[in-house]
């Protein structure tokens, strides 16, 4: 196999590790809350905040800032729920969706607002894996591995415990478990602050590959959302599944035509699937 | 960049970064200085202050043309009539920009906008202001496609256009091919990547033809969006197709994240040549880099610093000295960005070369006496503080509109300072290729 085709193959699989964490988190949050939180890239950049800053200005070790990110950011969904979802829950979607969509909105003009429009490196850099022609980056790599161990361990989350159990059992039906002892409200709140922990896990992944700024969120926000649907909206295996699926289409798209024509076809892809498969790919 | 004690810039910074910029009505801002003796002169000042330009060099833009409207009437204004700047922040979006426009000319009343960080607004821009009979001051978007056969009457520019950058840069490696790459220079194989506006692609374009007009091979030529999430698969391309030189047009991040994964993609060439934006933010560079950016070139208008003063016309040298204390004294920088002299000196030639005879002229500020002042300019060539001379292309014109003397020069980065290297005569010898040890260049 030509080597360099191997090397966009291993690059889409690690692409689709980048966008899998935010799109499992999403997809959390929509399964079990019902809304989606539009705003959802910008908890991921005021993540990567967090760790720039304990990591470059507070002078933490760096192990010590990712670890500080995820509880930050799970209190910030826990908050981001009390304060703006919760008050819609029985409004029409459409308040709802406009409600986190201005928090987007919120977040970005504060983030300018501390940071200014600089853009933040962390600066660091891990070296890459060379086998024969084909180069893998180990910052990359090691993105992947983390977000794949993360994945596996809200897998485990919501498979053998009870809150896990709940949480499920929520997203199948919402209507149902109120019935058998199961309080909601304390469900949503929990599946928010697990949403936002993903969202600061994704940050301590990106914020090593990409620089920080308020608009970091553009970098990735849309093309997360569009994973969602694909995989069928609150489906959390169809979303980690179509995430590296996009991954993989936007890769070796580039590397057949240009960079460009890998989003038509990625694009493209999406349309079809939404006119053969409206609920998403992975739709049950 | 880092701004010391800067508390209109952030607070403005802070209202556009919260969509109030584009909600409330333009605050007029009053420039401090001594120019207090009749009714002050109102013109608009359009950049992008949040979103991804700003930090690519639209801040220092708007910074440049803070301290020439503060300057200008320290000095006494016209006969004593201050400069009141309207300021807009078009939020790195042509449709914000195209809304901003329409209020500074309709609610504002404008006569005239100057400013204009990006070639994707300016290029729906230029239009409307046309249509309106506005004038169009142009501080920095470089596309040739905004004016190149448009026959504007009411849209100027006084700095470079984008098929100078593609000289610039193919025409110092054609230079030094042989005599520094040991290459044939028809032999020198060349790589364009660009970011897919307006702007990365008037210069890939410009890059294109003159690499051709030279006989000298792109091995491959690609665009991208600058808000790409991942540009690896582009880096195991050029990997393939083992350019000497990779030409860049790129705004921010995608030039960090190209940097960034070319290193861990094993990418290596002989040089990378820059296109002004994001390349032309050398303190960012830096501070994200390092000395991995060391050697690199970069294509812009010359920062004034770059260049010697005492060779300058008469009082310049003077005016770039007073220009770059100011800027230094207001933001704490390494070595001032190209982009703030390009907001200083295009700022100023405007006010002190048109605004002020238009309006000794009529004793007014309308759109029709500052296009007959612009088009009576005629600055020799080291008239400005970056070097080039002013005259306008008449109507009519290809270019009409285009400062025919505006000189684009090509850069290379040594230890965060830049220094002109292209044209060869008022150059240093450059670094070339990247030395041994560098972390992009060949190994043997």
């Amino acid at each position: 196999m030509d080597p360099f085709f191997l090397e966009a193959l291993v690059n889409g699989i690690l692409l689709g590790g980048v966008f899998a964490l935010p799109a499992l988190g999403l997809n959390l949050v929509f399964g079990v809350v019902d809304v989606v939180w539009l705003c959802y890239a910008e908890l991921v950049m005021v993540g990567m905040y967090t760790v720039w800053f304990l990591y470059t200005q507070a002078g933490w070790p760096l192990g010590l800032a990712f670890a500080a990110c995820l509880p930050a950011i799970a209190v910030l969904g826990l908050l981001l729920h009390l304060i703006v979802v919760r008050p819609l829950l029985s409004s029409p979607p459409i308040n709802q969706v406009l409600a986190t969509g201005g928090v987007l909105f919120f977040l970005q003009g504060a983030a300018t607002l501390v940071f200014s429009t600089d853009f933040r490196s962390l600066g660091v850099d891990m070296p890459p894996m060379e086998v024969g022609e084909v180069f893998v980056s180990g910052t990359k790599l090691a993105a992947f591995i983390a977000a794949l161990v993360g994945a596996g361990i809200l897998w485990a989350f919501l498979k053998f415990t009870y809150v896990g159990t709940a949480i499920r059992a929520i997203a199948r039906d919402r209507e149902v478990m109120p019935l058998m002892g199961v309080d909601p409200q304390k469900i949503y709140l929990i599946a928010s602050a697990v949403g936002g922990a993903l969202a600061g896990l994704a940050a301590c992944l990106l914020v090593v590959q990409l620089d920080v700024h308020p608009f970091v969120g553009l970098s990735f926000g849309p093309i997360t959302f569009m994973i969602c649907v694909m995989g069928g909206l609150g489906n959390m295996l169809g979303g980690f599944l179509a995430a590296f699926l996009m991954g993989l289409i936007i890769s070796v798209g580039g590397f057949w035509g240009t960079t460009e024509f890998s989003y038509v076809v990625a694009f493209a892809f999406f349309i079809i699937v939404m006119f053969l498969r409206p609920k998403g790919l992975f739709a049950r | 960049m880092q701004s010391n004690g800067t508390s209109r810039r952030t607070l403005l910074q802070a209202g556009a970064g919260l969509g109030l910029a584009a909600t409330v009505p333009a605050t007029a801002r009053a420039q401090t200085g001594p120019a207090r003796g009749g009714d002050p002169l109102r013109i608009g000042v359009m950049t992008d202050l949040s979103g991804p330009f700003a930090g690519a060099g639209s801040v220092p833009l708007f910074q440049g043309a803070e301290v020439a409207i503060e300057l200008f009437n320290e000095r006494g204004g016209v006969d004593g009539r201050p400069i009141v700047a309207v300021t807009a922040d078009s939020q790195s979006k042509a449709d914000v920009a195209i809304n901003e426009a329409e209020r500074l000319l309709g609610q504002e009343r404008l006569e005239v906008v100057t400013g204009i960080y990006s070639s994707a607004h300016a290029v729906p821009l230029s239009g409307r202001f046309e249509a309106q009979r506005k004038m169009m001051w142009i501080t920095s978007a470089i596309a040739t496609a905004v004016l190149k056969d448009k026959n504007y009457r009411y849209v100027f520019r006084p700095t470079v256009h984008s098929d100078q950058y593609g000289e610039g840069s193919v025409s110092m490696i054609h230079e030094h091919a042989q005599s520094k790459l040991g290459i044939a220079p028809d032999k020198v194989k060349l790589a364009v990547i660009y970011e897919d506006g307006p702007y990365g692609t008037g210069v890939a374009a410009a890059i294109e033809a003159n690499a051709k007009q030279r006989s000298m091979p792109i091995v491959l030529k690609e665009a991208y969006s600058a808000s790409a999430p991942d540009l690896s698969t582009l880096v195991t391309k050029l990997r393939r197709e083992r350019p000497d030189v990779i030409f860049q047009v790129g705004y921010n991040p995608d030039i960090t994240l190209f940097l960034r994964q070319a290193k861990s993609g094993g990418l290596r060439f002989r040089m990378l040549i820059g296109h002004g934006a994001g390349w032309s933010q050398i303190d960012r560079l830096w501070d994200t880099f390092g000395a991995d950016v060391n050697h690199m070139c970069n294509v812009d208008p010359a920062a004034t610093q770059m260049l010697d003063w005492s060779k300058l016309q008469p009082g310049i040298g003077d005016l770039a000295k007073t220009f770059v204390d100011k800027f230094a004294a207001k933001h704490q920088v390494r070595d001032l960005p190209p982009h703030a002299s390009m907001g200083f000196n295009n700022t100023w030639i405007f006010l002190e070369h048109v605004l002020k005879p238009a309006v000794r002229k009529t004793g007014g500020l309308s759109a029709d006496a500052l296009r007959e002042a612009a088009l009576e300019v005629d600055i020799p060539v080291g008239g400005t503080i970056q070097g080039y001379g002013v005259k306008f292309e008449p109507p009519g014109a290809a270019m009409a509109g285009q400062n025919a003397r505006s000189i684009a020069v090509v850069m290379q980065f040594e230890n965060a300072k830049s220094r002109v290297i292209w044209p060869t005569a008022i150059g240093v010898p450059p670094v070339l290729p990247l030395p041994p040890g560098h972390a992009y260049a060949l190994r043997s």
